[in-house]
C-alpha cells in the first residue's frame, strides 16, 4: 500500500521535474506590472495533470506487480458503476455538443457526467468517464455529436473527474437539510470568502493589467461592456447563492458552490495551455469571443485563454456541481447506496442501518 | 487502418494530401470525406476567421475598418494558419470514422487486451448517445404536445429543456438496476478474457504503415520543437 | 432441481422481511407458476432463486438455496449464471446495449463464460430455433417490438445452456401480440423438456402452460399444488389473483343455471372462439 503510494509520487514528481525543465516556458520572465509570468504559469499546470496520469498509471502497475490484480481500483468498478458509465458519458457528449453547437454561450456543460460518476463511484471511474467522453466524443461519436477538439482536452476531463470523486469521498455532496440560521450564515458567509478570495486573487493576477472595471480612460466599448457582464454575473451569482441557501435551508448548497469554484479554477489552468498551442485560441464555441476580446486588449494568446478560462470554467463547473447534486437528490436513497462510494452522499439524518443484520430494525419484519 | 489515426499537429498541407486525400480516394470514400469535413469545421473556421482578422493584436496593415474593430492583414495570415490546421485535424477525424465503424475499432482494440469491461462502456457509449436523442426527441414531441412551448426568447428555451433533459436523465439512471442485474445474470462479472466472435482482418502491410505513422508523429514533433522545419512555410 | 429451503430474504436498508419461509421446488423438466398480487414478492423471489439476492443487489439472506441438493451459497455470480437464467419484466433493460445484431446479443452471455468459439455460435443457433427466431438473426435489437425483443432476452439466457430458467413477469409490459409469441414461445420450450418457473399476474397465460403453480402473498407461499386445482381455487381471488379467463367463463355459465352438459359445451365453444385456454 504504502510502497504504490510512493512509487507513485516518485514518479509524479520525476515526471513534473523533468517536464518542468525541458518544456516548461519560463523564457518570458516575469511580467514587471503583474508580478507574474503567464506562460510559464500555463505550462506548469499542464505538465503537472500529464505527471498525475502517470503517477496514476504508476500506482496501478505497482499494484499489479505486488498483488497480481487491481482489487483497489478494480472495487470501484462494479457492474453498477459500468452501466451508469456510457450513460454519463452520452450526457457528456450530448449536452456538450447541444450547449457548444446551439446556444453561443460561455460555458460548456459537458462535465455533467463525469461529475456524477465521480461523486457516486469514485475518483478513477470519474477520471475514465472524463477521459473516454472526450476520446469518443471526436473519434468515434459520428456527426451530429461529433466534436474535433474534444479529445485534447481529455486530460483535462479526467482531472475534473478525479476531483468531482475526492469531493464525493470527502461527502461534500451529502445533505445537510434544515440547518439553523446560525449555520447557513456561516456557510454562507465562508463560501463567498472562497469565491470571493479567488475572484479577487484571479483578478488582480490575470485581469489586473489587461482591463479593469470602468477605468475612466477605457475608451474601448467593448470593454467597457465586458466590465459591466462580468459585474452583472457576479452579482447575479451571489444573490443566487444566497437565495438558494435560504430557501432550500440544505448548507450543502455552499459546498457545492465551493466545490464548483475550485473544480473550474484548476480545469481553467490546466486546458488554457492546450486551448492556445493545439487550437491558438479558437474552439468554435461559444468561449471564442471571450479569448478575442482580451486579446484585443492586449494579452497575448496564452493569457487570453487563461483569463477566458478562469471567467467561464467556475462558473460552469458551479453549475453542473449544482445540477448533478440535484440528480442526487432525485434519486433513491437505496439506488445511491449501492455504488461503491454511494453511502458517502446519504445524509446521516436517517438512522436506518443497511446491509449487514440478522434482525431488522422493526420487529414485525424478523424473519422466524 | 486501426487505432492510429493520431493527426499530425504540423499541419501544413502536404500532410493533408498524403495522410487524409490519398486513402479517402483509396477508399472511394473522398466525396462523403470533403462534405464532412467542411461541415464539420465550418463552425470554428468561421470563428476563426473572425477572431483573428478583427482582433489579432499588433496587427498594422488595416484592410478595413468598421466602427472600432479593424480587420488587418497580419490577422488574415494567421487565420489561414489556424484554417489549414483545423482543416488537416478535422479531415483526419472524418476519415477516421468514414473508414472505421466504432463496434470494428471496440473489438480489435479488445483484442489488442484491452479489458472487456471498458470495451463494453465504449461501446455501449456509442450506441446510447443516439438511443438518448431519440428518446429526448420523444419526451419533446409528447411535452409539445401538452402545450409546454420549446420555442421562443432564450430564457423561455431554457427553461423549457428543463423538462425534457430532466426526465431522459433520471429515467435512464432509473434503469441502471435493472441493467446491473441482467448483465450479472449473463456472466459478465466473470474475471479474464472473453471470447470474440470476429475481429477486422489484420494485413501484413496495414502493420508497417501503422508502424510507420506512429514514428513519424514523433519524428516530427522533435523536429518540429528542434526547429528543423522552419523552411516550410 | 432447484430448491428453497425455508428462505427469507430482507432488502438491504428495508425494515421488513420481503420473503418469509419460503419452501419451493423447480423440478426437472417441469414449469412451475408463481402468481401473487402486486407487491407480493414474485420478484423478489425470482431474484432469490437466481442467485442474484443477494449477491449482486446486498440484502439478508436466510436459509438454503440448493441445485441438485449442494447449497449455492459461496459460489460467484458468473457460476451461478449457467445454473439459473433470469429474465425480467422490460424487454429493452434486458439487452446488452452494445451488440449490432440479434446474433450478437444472444451471444453475449456464452462469450462472458469464455465458452470456446464455436460452441458459442452452435449454441447461439440452438437457442435462436427453439424460439424460432432465425430470421431475426441479422437485425438490430434495438430495433424490434417489444415482444421480439423479450424473445431475443429469454434466448439470450437460453444459450447459457441454464439448468433452470426463471422469468419474471415476461409479458408483463407486452401488448397482446407480443404476449402471443412470448407464451407460444414458453409452451414450445416445456415441451421440449425445460425446468421453468415463470412468475405471473396472467393466469391465463399459466393455464395450460404450468404443470404447478403457487400462491405467494405477502413474502410467504400461502398455498400450492398441481396447475388446474389452484388456478380453480375460491381462495385466489382474496389474494388480489384473477382466475383465468376459462375458469371465469365455467363459473359465469355454472351460476346462469346451465345443465352441466351445456355449461361445458358452451365453455368450450367460448373457450375456442375467444382463443383462451
Ligand atoms: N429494492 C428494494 N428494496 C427494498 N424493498 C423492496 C425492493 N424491491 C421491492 N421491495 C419490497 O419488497 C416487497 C415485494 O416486492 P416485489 O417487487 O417482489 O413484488 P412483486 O410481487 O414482484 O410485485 P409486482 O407485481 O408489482 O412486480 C414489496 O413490499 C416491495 O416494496
Ligand atoms: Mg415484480
Amino acid at each position: 500500500m504504502i510502497v504504490r503510494w510512493i512509487a507513485a509520487l516518485v514518479a509524479f514528481l520525476v515526471v513534473a521535474g523533468v517536464g518542468l525543465v525541458a518544456f516548461g516556458n519560463f523564457s518570458t520572465g516575469i511580467d514587471p506590472g503583474s508580478f507574474f509570468d503567464s506562460e510559464g504559469a500555463n505550462s506548469f499546470a499542464l505538465i503537472l495533470a500529464v505527471a498525475l496520469v502517470l503517477a496514476f498509471f504508476v500506482y496501478a502497475v505497482v499494484e499489479y506487480l505486488q498483488t497480481g490484480s487491481f482489487a483497489s481500483i478494480s472495487r470501484q468498478f462494479d457492474t453498477r458503476t459500468i452501466v451508469l458509465m456510457p450513460l454519463a458519458i452520452a450526457f457528456n457528449i450530448i449536452l456538450g455538443q447541444a450547449v457548444g453547437a446551439a446556444l453561443k454561450i460561455p460555458i460548456y456543460l459537458d462535465s455533467i457526467g463525469t461529475i456524477l460518476v465521480g461523486a457516486l463511484a469514485g475518483p478513477i471511474p470519474g477520471a475514465l468517464t472524463g477521459f473516454l467522453s472526450n476520446i469518443l466524443w471526436t473519434y468515434v461519436v459520428p456527426p451530429p455529436f461529433n466534436s474535433g477538439i474534444a479529445a485534447a482536452f481529455a486530460v483535462v476531463a479526467a482531472v475534473i473527474g478525479i476531483l468531482a470523486g475526492l469531493f464525493g469521498r470527502a461527502g461534500w455532496l451529502r445533505p445537510r437539510p434544515d440547518r439553523p440560521m446560525r449555520d447557513l450564515f456561516a456557510g454562507g458567509v465562508v463560501a463567498l470568502a472562497v469565491v470571493g478570495f479567488l475572484a479577487y486573487y484571479a483578478y488582480t493576477r490575470f485581469y489586473g493589467t489587461t482591463f479593469e472595471f470602468f477605468n475612466p480612460d477605457n475608451t474601448d466599448l467593448l470593454f467597457s461592456l465586458l466590465g459591466w457582464l462580468i459585474l452583472l454575473l457576479f452579482v447575479a451569482f451571489v444573490v443566487g447563492f444566497i437565495g438558494l441557501l435560504f430557501v432550500r435551508r440544505d448548507l450543502t448548497v455552499a459546498y457545492v458552490v465551493i466545490a464548483g469554484v475550485i473544480t473550474g479554477s484548476v480545469a481553467a489552468l490546466i486546458s488554457a495551455p492546450i486551448a492556445a498551442n493545439v487550437f491558438s485560441g479558437v474552439t468554435g464555441a461559444g468561449t471564442d469571443f471571450l479569448v478575442a476580446a482580451f486579446r484585443q486588449a492586449g494579452s497575448d494568446i496564452q493569457t487570453a485563454t487563461l483569463q477566458q478560462g478562469l471567467l467561464s470554467d467556475p462558473v460552469d463547473k458551479m453549475v453542473t456541481f449544482f445540477t448533478v447534486y440535484l440528480i442526487l437528490n432525485a434519486m433513491a436513497r437505496r439506488t445511491k447506496a449501492r455504488f461503491p462510494q454511494g453511502e458517502r452522499l446519504l445524509d446521516d439524518g436517517d438512522d436506518e442501518v443497511l446491509d449487514d443484520l440478522e434482525t431488522p430494525p422493526s420487529p414485525q419484519g424478523a424473519p422466524a | 487502418m486501426a487505432a492510429v489515426a493520431v493527426g499530425g499537429f504540423v499541419g501544413p498541407l502536404l500532410l493533408v494530401a498524403l495522410g487524409v486525400v490519398l486513402p479517402a480516394v483509396l477508399a472511394g470514400v473522398i466525396g462523403q470525406l470533403a462534405r464532412l469535413t467542411l461541415l464539420l469545421s465550418l463552425p470554428i473556421a468561421i470563428s476563426a476567421v473572425l477572431v483573428n482578422v478583427f482582433f489579432f493584436p499588433g496587427g498594422e496593415t488595416v484592410l478595413l475598418r468598421l466602427g472600432p474593430i479593424t480587420a488587418t492583414a497580419e490577422g488574415l495570415v494567421f487565420a489561414l494558419e489556424i484554417l489549414v490546421r483545423i482543416l488537416a485535424i478535422s479531415g483526419a477525424i472524418t476519415l477516421f470514422y468514414l473508414t472505421t465503424r466504432p463496434a470494428e475499432l471496440v473489438v480489435d482494440l479488445e483484442r489488442r487486451g484491452v479489458s472487456p469491461r471498458v470495451a463494453f462502456v465504449a461501446s455501449a457509449s456509442v450506441q446510447t448517445v443516439p438511443a438518448m436523442v431519440e428518446r429526448a426527441g420523444q419526451i419533446t414531441a409528447a411535452q409539445r404536445a401538452r402545450g409546454l412551448d420549446t420555442e421562443g426568447s432564450a430564457w423561455r428555451r431554457v427553461r423549457g429543456i428543463v423538462p425534457i433533459v430532466g426526465p431522459v436523465i433520471l429515467g435512464a439512471i432509473g434503469e441502471v438496476e435493472e441493467r446491473t442485474m441482467a448483465l450479472e445474470a449473463r456472466g459478465f462479472t466473470r474475471p479474464g478474457r472473453r471470447t470474440l466472435l470476429w475481429w477486422p482482418p489484420d494485413s501484413a502491410w496495414e502493420r508497417v504503415l501503422r508502424w510507420a505513422v506512429a514514428l513519424a508523429v514523433p519524428v516530427l514533433i522533435v523536429a518540429r520543437v528542434a526547429g528543423w522545419l522552419t523552411w516550410l512555410p | 432441481m432447484l430448491t428453497l429451503e425455508a428462505v427469507s430474504y430482507r432488502y438491504a436498508g428495508a425494515r421488513r422481511a420481503a420473503l418469509r419461509d419460503v419452501d419451493l421446488e423447480l423440478r426437472d423438466g417441469e414449469v412451475l407458476g408463481i402468481v401473487g398480487a402486486s407487491e407480493a414478492g414474485k420478484t423478489t423471489l425470482a431474484l432469490v432463486a437466481s442467485g442474484l439476492a443477494p449477491r449482486a443487489i446486498g440484502g439478508t439472506l436466510r436459509g438454503v438455496v440448493r441445485i441438485d441438493g449442494r447449497d449455492v451459497a459461496a459460489a460467484p455470480m458468473h457460476e451461478m449464471a449457467a445454473q439459473v437464467a433470469i429474465g425480467f419484466q422490460n424487454p429493452a433493460t434486458q439487452l446488452s446495449g452494445v451488440t449490432e445484431t440479434v446474433f450478437e446479443e444472444v451471444a453475449f452471455g456464452p462469450m462472458n463464460l469464455a465458452v470456446p468459439r464455436n460452441e458459442v455460435i452452435g449454441r447461439t443457433w440452438d437457442a435462436l430455433a427453439s424460439l424460432r427466431i432465425e430470421p431475426l438473426a441479422e437485425r438490430h435489437p434495438a430495433r424490434l417490438s417489444g415482444g421480439q425483443q423479450q424473445l431475443v432476452a429469454i434466448a439470450g439466457l437460453l444459450a447459457l445452456r441454464p439448468r433452470h430458467l426463471v422469468l419474471d413477469e415476461p409479458t408483463a409490459q407486452l401488448d397482446p401480440a407480443g404476449t402471443d409469441l412470448v407464451a407460444e414461445a414458453l409452451s414450445h420450450l416445456s415441451a421440449r423438456g425445460a425446468s421453468i418457473c415463470v412468475t405471473e399476474q396472467k393466469t391465463d397465460l399459466l393455464a395450460g402452460l404450468a404443470t404447478r403453480v403457487a400462491v405467494i402473498d405477502a413474502g410467504a407461499i400461502a398455498f400450492s399444488g398441481p396447475a388446474d386445482e389452484v388456478l380453480a381455487d375460491p381462495r385466489l381471488a382474496d389474494l388480489g389473483v384473477a382466475a383465468p379467463s376459462a375458469v371465469r367463463l365455467y363459473r359465469v355459465a355454472d351460476a346462469a343455471g346451465l345443465s352441466p352438459v351445456a355449461r361445458d359445451r358452451l365453455t368450450a365453444a367460448l373457450a375456442e372462439e375467444l382463443d383462451v385456454r
